[in-house]
Formats: C-alpha cells, structure tokens, sequence
C-alpha cells in the first residue's frame, strides 16, 4: 500500500433517533434528501471534490440500505485501485468483538484500516450534515499550524451555541483555549462542526489510550478532545464561512429542505463548480400533467404531477393525484398523495401513501411538521 | 436469475434516409430522445433486462457520441470481467438504407463475437425503432418453437411506411416471404431477431458472395430449409426514420398512459447516469402536459414540450409543443413554438422561434460555449 496524505473516516453508525419515523428502518446517512440525494452523499461528494479517495464508512444501526447504496463508491469516482470506499462494520476477533461504544471507539476498533493506508492525517467526518467543503483547505491549516488536531469550526448565532460544542479560541493564532459540550453558558458562539484533521500517530495513540479509560464513554467531543487540551497537545481551529446544517432533527430536516428552495438558496445544488454526486437509480423525465400547478419546487425524475405543489421537495417516483395538494412538504422517493389529499408541512417517507380526500399537517408554523414513516398508508381518520 | 442463453448484436451504424439537422452532428443512435434518453438505450436495456452480458454494437464511422454515452457500457452492466460491451467494426455501406439492418458484411467481419460465445442465440437489434421488450420471454418462445430464427414484429399501424419490411408470415408463424416497406395491418419487422448462433456461423460461412445483402434478404431464397419462425410484439414500437416521425413520437410520449407502458418500471430503461440535481420551479413558473428532466431551471411558461437536462427558461419566456434538447438556455421574453432545438443553444431575449405542427423548426446543435470548453477534462 503506497503512503497516503489523508484519508477520511466518515461516521455512519449513529441511529438517528430524533428524525423518528423517517430512521425506524434506515440509518440517518441513508435518509433522502434533496429530492434525488440521501444524506451521505453530501460528506462523500465533498471527498470526491477534496481529492480524498479513501474513506472508511462506519455503519452499525440497520446498514442494510447504506451499505448497498454506498457500494464500492463508484458513484462519487471513488472506486480507485489502493484506495476507494470501505464499508467498516464492528466485527470480531480471536479475542471477541463488541458493538461501536462511540465514535471514538468506532474508529478505534478500525485502527487496523487505517495503519493500512498509512496516512499522514486521518479526516474525521459525520454522514449526517449538509454543506459544501473543501478538506484541503482545512488541512493546509492543519500542516501550517504543525497542530495535533484540527477542528473546523463556524459562528453560530447566540441563541443556538448551547446545542453545540463550543470553542473558545486564543484571538491570535486560532489555537483552542477550551472545548465544552453543549454548554450552559457558553463564551464563545464558535461551534464544532464535527469535522476533525488528526494527525495520525497521535489519533492512534489517543484512541488506544481511550480505550483503556473504563471510565470513557469513547466519544471525540465529551473525552477525547477535552483530554487532549488537558495534555497541551496543538489544538486549533479552522474557521469555516457558508451554509452548514445539520439535519438530524425532524425540524432541521424540513427547515433545511426548504432552504434549498428559491431562486438563489444559500445552498445550491445547481453549483456546476461544486457537484453533489448520488448513486441514483435511471427513472425518466418527470411528467407535468395539463391541470397541474407547480410553484417553488424542486421536482425529481420519475414523478408525475396532476394536481398542486407549492414550495415543496419532491424526490424521485413520487405521484400527486388530481386535485390533490401539497404545500410546504418533502416527500420521498416513491410518496404518493392520492386525489383530493391536502398535504401541509409535512414529509412523507418513501412509499408511502396518503388516501384520497385525507387532510395531513398544517401550514401554522408553530404546529410540529407532521411526519408520515417510510411505506405508512395514511387513511381517513388516521 | 440472470439468463445465459444469448448474447447480444446491435447494429448502431444505420442512419435514417433523409439527412437531418439531427444526425448531421451524430449517429442516429445516439440521437436524445425523451428528454434523457439516446436511441441506443432501448436495444442496450432490452439485452440487459434479458439478463444478457455480452454485446457487440457495431459502430458507425461518427461514433464520438455513442462512445461518450456507452462509455465501459457500466449502465447496462456491461462492464463485465466474462463478456461485456464489445464495439465493432462497421460498414458505411448501406446504412441509409431502408428496410432490415442486419447487413450480412457486418456480420461476417465479425465473427469473432459469435465463434467465442458457447451460448445458443444471438439476439440482433437496430437502433431505429424504440420499445421496451421482453426479450428473455421471446428467447424462450424462439426455443420452443425450434425454429432457426424468430423475427420479431408488430402489426403496422400507419397507411405507408417504407422504412421497414413487412413479413410474410404462414402457419405456425413460419416466415415465407419479406416485401419493402409495409402498408396498414402488414407485419412490420421491428429490426429485431433470435438467431441459433451455429446457423449464423453457417450462414457466415456459405453466404460471403452475397455479402452486400441483409441478413434475411440473403437467407429468403431458403426459407424453408431456414426454418424462420416470427414473434408478435403487442405494445408499444416507435419508429425514428426522420425528423417529422421523431417529433411526433417523442409528443406522444406527453400521454402518461404511453409514458407508462414504455418506461415499465419492471423493465427499466437505463442510460448513462448524470449528476443533475432535480428540476427547479421558481415562483411565477407555468408548466403543463410536460416532460422536464433533471437539471432544468424554469421561471418562465412551458407546454405541451419536452425538456432535457439542465435547459434554463428564463422569466416571461415561452415554450410550447417543441422538444428542448440538454443544456439550452430560453433567455427572457424569448418564445418557441413547434420547434426542435437541439444541445447548447442559447435563445437570445424576444426572440420567437416558430414553426407549425407540420413543418416542426429545427435548430442545430450549437457548440459548447468556450466557458464549458475549458472545465471538460
């Protein structure tokens, strides 16, 4: 195996729990988004367009769908020889083998992957955000900062920093001074973006020492990065400017579908410069029916539209019946709203279906959004 | 479980017999059709959905495109380490011909693909004629039947066509006779045949001296000793043989019932894949009875059209009963009307493109603004 600067270890395993029905049968990385994309193909997109062309997916919660999705990485360029996607599940060993303990444990337990490529610095990345990145950008920072371990980090408004991992920075040279999770009150609005340039021998070093600790919980934010600041290892930030979100929350989800709506989002998929690649599935153009009204949308091959859509994402294979309406809604791949249904603020999953004449969700923003689970019929009274 | 019984033949190097704006720049082949589509992916993705995984497609001499479509043939998986996509050496020599597509030189200058293969049948296809058909289900009709070959037809539905042949078919569905073109009710052979590959090794080696006829022309003094069987396909088969038939063809593909029948999810038309982003409808945009590919950025009025890929219509401008091909841009106030505007043209602001449902306007491929020039690899 030739040496490698970089390679990416992209964390897949998680459940996500709160984007409740749309994860009951599929990992959060494999959940659609965007009309004809699932949400792993934002991270590994930016692999691609980074010139990264090894990366280990650590899948464990229903890996099904993902692991056949993400293949050999043919659909980002990715299938080279000595280098391509690898799947990582938790596996055992003469000695036994245990489930991913968290993400620190995750890519320890494929310590072996990485000391086969040989890098100079290990990538870590989670499969559950959308954004645009160049990761050679951050690792330049990285290799002038001669740092141990680079967090990339963006200002988030005030309001919002106690959901995050904040970091207080030195004004002079961007090294971190503290690290705090979710913090109460936090001093600083800068927050983690859960992206992280290690470099290698001090990763390895660290997450065996990690293991080692009964007392870790084995995760990157609330143990290793705080004992790495307590050891005085170089620390520092690489601040990030652009549209970042995560989208691992019912109402993140939705907010940022909508986001990419209208005629200059923030976040463009139409940036040629920038391409967000999918391993997608050949379905032919999507029809427009004569009686159909469509405003503000973004629609996907395969569809057929006869009755309304309004500011709405529809993915892939999705039919809307004659006067049906849809409004303010996601529905993925495969969603059908059947004639006379009204569909508000709402994100149905794949294949499923809503009844004829049934009203679902409600265009009052301060109501939940109504989430319709992947193959539910939504029927009269339900 | 994956059929391997056949391999596969397609003759790509037919053109159509009037010359055309369309297929000046390209092979008739890799003509777009439906929005994201080229001709050639209706034969690839019949031979794929038959489980089939060798092809040999016989090349035209402008074969650029095609090749840049086909690529390893990935999208039919046909990148295969035991058979896969082989592209063959063509003849220029009657490929604006009307009638069958099969010239027996073709054949015979390769003959290679049929000697490696130890597979019983070769299915041969030409490129003119689009349907989605099961051709694992006439593979096993063709074996049963005992017969040599199987020609597959449908039942002609116009009063005069004659860009095809129609067949003369008897009892038990033997094949007596073939005559050029085909009238109302005649049997119209769609350019699409299962062959046992030891009587096309024969006929290769005992019918060099007539190689400048069809495949079947040659064979017709025979028939009988040929034992020639036919095959009746009930759905849907559009001929492309000139600019008039592409145009109404591709317009018929607005009705969702046909649209349907087609692109029958069980048989899966493929194509190479893009990575254009789903079409995006801005405020004020109106679109009806349309086919809008991915990639497609509409502000302004669509009907009654198809869209490719990643085709812009700005804000006031219309489109209407036409075909827009990949990478066109509708600038503002702009209005086209049964009109065919083929890749990368730029529609200046208020101008107006019309032609009429009879004399559909052609606009010619446009060439890549210098801008694209300089990101392609």
């Amino acid at each position: 195996m030739s040496k490698k600067e970089c390679i990416a270890m992209l964390l897949a395993g998680g459940q996500g729990s709160r984007l409740g029905a749309l994860t009951s049968k599929i990992a959060k990385p494999a959940v659609s988004f965007g009309g004809k994309f699932r949400i792993i193909d934002f991270s590994l997109s930016n692999c691609a367009n980074s010139g990264i062309d090894t990366v280990g997916v650590l899948t464990q919660y229903r890996p099904y769908l993902l692991n056949s999705y993400v293949g050999s990485g043919e659909a980002w360029d990715l299938d080279e020889r000595g280098a391509g996607v690898s799947i990582l599940p938790p596996y055992a060993t003469q000695e036994g083998g245990s489930w991913y303990a968290g993400t620190a444990d995750a890519v320890a337990q494929n310590i072996g992957y990485i000391k086969e490529h040989d890098p100079e610095y290990v990538l870590i990345l989670s499969g559950d955000h959308l954004y645009r990145m160049d990761y050679r950008k951050m690792l330049k920072s990285h290799i002038e900062h001669n740092a141990d371990l680079t967090i990339s980090v963006m200002p988030v408004p005030w309001e919002e920093a106690s959901r995050f991992g904040i970091i207080t920075k030195d004004p002079e040279d961007d090294r971190i001074l503290k690290f705090t999770e979710k913090p109460e009150k936090p001093d600083s609005n800068l927050a983690s973006m859960g992206i992280y340039i290690f470099s290698t021998k001090l990763l390895i070093d660290a997450l065996e020492e990690d293991a080692l600790d009964p007392r870790s919980s084995h995760d990157f934010g609330k143990d290793i990065i705080p004992k790495l600041l307590e050891e005085n290892r170089r620390l520092y930030c690489y601040e990030f400017h652009g549209f970042w979100k995560d989208v691992g929350t019912i109402s993140s989800f939705h907010e940022t579908s909508m986001d990419l709506l209208g005629e200059n989002p923030e976040f463009d998929l139409f940036d040629k410069n920038f391409p967000i690649m999918s391993n997608v599935t050949t379905r032919p153009p999507h029809y427009i029916g004569s009686d159909a009204r469509v405003e503000d949308c973004l629609i996907s091959n395969g569809c057929k539209v006869f009755g309304s859509v309004r500011h709405s994402i529809i993915s892939t294979d999705c039919v809307i019946d004659e006067r049906a309406v849809v409004e303010d809604s996601v529905l993925l791949p495969g969603a059908h709203v059947k004639a006379g249904a009204h569909v508000a603020r709402a994100i149905l999953g794949e294949n499923s279906t809503v009844e004829e004449d049934v009203k679902l969700g409600s265009v009052d923003v301060t109501k939940d959004t109504a989430v319709v689970g992947n193959d539910v019929v939504i029927g009269k009274g339900e | 479980m994956i059929n391997r019984k056949a391999i596969g033949y397609i003759t790509a190097n037919y053109t159509c017999r009037t010359s055309s704006k369309l297929t000046e720049c390209r092979p008739l082949a890799a003509l777009p059709v439906f929005g994201r589509y080229r001709l050639i992916d209706f034969p690839l993705s019949n031979m794929m959905n038959a489980g089939i995984k060798t092809v040999g497609v016989v090349m035209p001499s402008n074969y650029r495109s095609l090749i840049d479509h086909m690529e390893s043939g990935r999208d039919w998986m046909l990148d295969r380490k035991k058979g896969g996509l082989f592209l063959l050496p063509g003849n220029a020599f009657g490929a604006s011909k009307r009638g069958m597509r099969f010239l027996l030189r073709d054949i015979i200058a390769n003959k290679t693909l049929f000697q490696r293969s130890d597979l019983p049948y070769v299915v041969m296809c030409g490129c003119n004629i689009i349907f989605n058909i099961d051709l694992a289900e006439i593979i096993d009709a063709h074996e049963r039947s005992g017969a040599h070959a199987t020609m597959v037809y449908c039942r002609a539905e116009r009063e005069h066509d004659d860009d095809v042949t129609a067949l003369e078919i008897g009892e038990a569905g033997r094949v007596h006779a073939l005559h050029a073109g085909c009238s109302f009710g005649d049997n119209k052979f769609l350019d699409c045949c299962v062959i046992n590959r030891n009587v096309l090794l024969d006929i290769i080696d005992n019918y060099q001296d007539v190689d400048h006829l069809d495949l079947f022309e040659a064979i017709e003094p025979e028939f009988g000793r040929i034992d020639v069987c036919s095959y009746e396909f009930k759905d849907l088969a559009f001929g492309v043989f000139d600019e008039q038939s592409y145009y109404q063809r591709s317009m018929e593909m607005l009705r969702p019932d046909l649209n349907d029948r087609l692109f029958n999810p069980d048989r899966p038309i493929m194509t190479k894949a893009h990575d254009a982003p789903p079409a995006k409808y801005c405020t004020g945009s109106t679109v009806c009875n349309s086919l809008v590919s991915a990639g497609c950025l509409i502000q302004g009025t669509v009907r009654g059209s198809i869209l490719a890929r990643d085709v812009i219509v700005e804000h006031g401008a219309s489109v209407s009963n036409s075909i827009i091909m990949q990478s066109c841009v509708i600038r503002s106030g702009a209005r086209v009307e049964n009109a065919i505007v083929d890749k990368n043209n730029v529609i200046p602001a208020q101008t107006e493109l019309r032609g009429t449902p009879d004399a559909t306007l052609i606009i010619p491929k446009a060439p890549l603004a210098t801008k694209e020039l300089a990101t392609l690899d």
